[in-house]
């Protein structure tokens, strides 16, 4: 008899709350540790949800894939991107394969589906979906299905807003009625594999870490919302156990996230950091802070700019390759290296020294294709986000800069794999995010591609 | 024009009907433009259209290419 297998993604859930902080209070999730296996994953180069998502899926790596994040910058442009979408990932994903040998896939909102693709079953687009009019199914006909079951289907919430309570109702409403969707799905359609990815656990994370982490700096005790994570986290615990009686015997569960997080320390203003450095030169400051894209930047005196995001990206002003490039092709690598070393000089507001990684696209994306930035920055190891907005008049920011924001990300995620006919109960050691794609496809047993980057995670077969 | 002619414009064109009344609105509008025909006016708008449609095979339209930039925005992934 084959395998079947559920794929149950909560983004960017880390290790430090699934496997220890909230451990006790999620039965369903415990069982499946205390009879499964399961260790933390390490994520991509950055750990950011597009594309770490579709790495998993593919088991290729961002490089291969050529997606770097959720814009690109257009090349030889300043200011113009373009936005991660499902047509732009020309690798097979794991539902392809299984597609192709006749297995029945069911995947919801695995970013970036959208625009969304055919399948070999159903297919619900991931949260790049413009509006819920837009056809963000496949089958067509599947979105209607879903009206009726569920009414308005949410495919994600606005988590940077001081309306707590509205947030907190809307994260329920979405994730309640994915859940029932998902429930719908597994029941009225022939499945051989299934995924879904709930993106509510970042978003309440983003929203809500300040209130339940004590050593967050805008930690309050006996705060109204000290519980909100943990609750949520009871919650989806208690739907997943709904979803776990609805398998048989033959079905692997695996729980998976695509990174983790942690607490924020601030933001940190890159762009005005390369200011200070004369790196970066504004034809006029700025009155009120404003993206890079609308300040006025002498291009010709700049010779790097900065983009904002959960890590940093930098951008180089190349003669021959941007417009009004200055930095001669000749002298890349020593200026490449003089800012490398200039970053992780860079210390926090107190002076304490930051533990700041800054890698180039040869370290990390070895051949790698497509549009990616000259240099990656994590930021004090990602505990600081980078804000690319210029006119703060300083370098750290104790809050986002664009609306509250409590959590970055952090390397590590979860893997959990349970087979129903194996009891094993043991803790192993990190996996890759590549591990999954090959393992899904032992399970089911195909082989795996020989392209495939990643390893079979043997502790699961013994 | 000689057959050959006729054949080769048979094969390129053909005739679709379109209301009397449209067809007279059209030939009214086209007066004093650089269009010589109903004919070529409307082969212009079709191509329009159809260039339109052809863009929306694109992932994002212009307008749904703002609206995910400006939720990506709001969700803190891009400035």
């Amino acid at each position: 008899m084959s395998k079947k297998v559920l794929i149950i993604g909560l983004d960017a859930a880390p290790p430090e709350l699934v496997f220890e902080a909230f451990y006790e209070d999620l039965p369903n999730l415990r069982y499946l540790m205390e009879n499964g296996v399961y260790a933390r994953m390490r994520s991509t180069h950055p750990p950011i949800t597009i594309p770490a998502w579709m790495v998993m899926v593919t088991g290729k790596s961002m490089g291969k894939l050529g997606l770097y994040g959720f814009r690109h910058r257009r090349p030889g442009t300043y200011n113009d991107i373009w936005i991660a979408h499902s047509l732009a990932v020309k690798e097979k994903t794991v539902w392809d394969i299984l597609g192709e040998c006749k297995k029945q896939v069911v995947v919801i909102g695995v970013p970036p589906t959208y625009p969304p693709k055919p399948v070999n079953g159903q297919l619900i687009s991931c949260f790049i979906t413009p509006t819920t009019e837009k056809d963000y199914t496949y089958p067509k006909e599947l979105k209607r299905e879903i009206q009726e079951k569920v009414g308005e289907y949410l495919i994600d919430v606005v988590f940077r807003t001081e309306q707590k309570d509205r947030l907190l109702e809307q994260l329920y409403e979405m994730t309640e009625k994915r859940f029932k969707v998902i429930e719908y799905l597994m029941t009225h359609k022939p499945w051989d594999f299934l995924i879904f990815v709930e993106i509510g656990v970042d978003r309440i994370q983003h929203a809500f870490w300040k209130f339940f982490d004590k050593q967050h700096h805008l930690y309050q005790a006996g705060n109204q919302y000290e519980n909100a994570v943990k609750e949520y986290y009871e919650f989806l615990d208690e739907k997943i156990g709904k979803l776990l009686r609805l398998t048989d015997s033959d079905t692997v569960i695996i729980v998976v996230s695509d990174h983790g997080a942690k607490r924020m320390k601030g933001a940190f203003c890159i762009n005005e950091w390369l200011i200070t450095k004369g790196y970066l030169t504004l034809k006029k400051k700025p009155e009120n802070a404003v993206s890079l894209e609308k300040a006025e930047v002498n291009w010709s005196k700049t010779k790097a700019w900065g983009w904002g995001g959960y890590h940093a990206r930098i951008f180089f002003n190349v003669r021959g390759r941007e417009p009004q490039g200055v930095i001669e092709p000749e002298n890349f690598d020593s200026f490449r290296k003089q800012l490398i070393e200039e970053i992780r000089a860079i210390r926090g507001p107190n002076g304490e020294p930051w533990d700041t990684e800054v890698y180039t696209p040869e370290e990390i994306y070895p051949n790698g294709k497509g549009d990616y930035p000259d240099l990656t920055v994590y930021l004090d190891d990602l505990s600081w986000r980078s804000a690319g907005t210029i006119g703060h008049n300083m370098l750290y920011l104790p809050e986002n800069d664009k609306g509250p924001d409590d959590a970055v990300h952090s390397h590590h995620g979860i893997f959990i794999l349970y087979d129903p006919n194996k009891k094993i109960g043991k803790k192993i050691p990190d996996i890759s995010i590549l591990d999954v794609a090959p393992t899904v496809l032992k399970i089911m047993g195909l082989s795996v591609p020989s392209d495939m980057e990643g390893h079979i995670v043997k502790e699961a077969f013994t | 024009m000689t057959e050959s002619e006729k054949t080769t414009k048979r094969k390129k064109f053909t005739t679709i009907s379109i209301p009397t009344p449209l067809f007279k609105k059209v030939k009214e509008r086209i007066k004093g433009t650089g269009f010589t025909s109903v004919s070529s006016y409307v082969t212009y708008v079709l191509r329009e259209i159809v260039a339109e449609k052809e863009e929306e095979e694109e992932p994002f339209t212009k307008e749904d290419e703002e609206r995910v930039k400006a939720r990506l925005r709001a969700l803190g992934y891009i400035d």
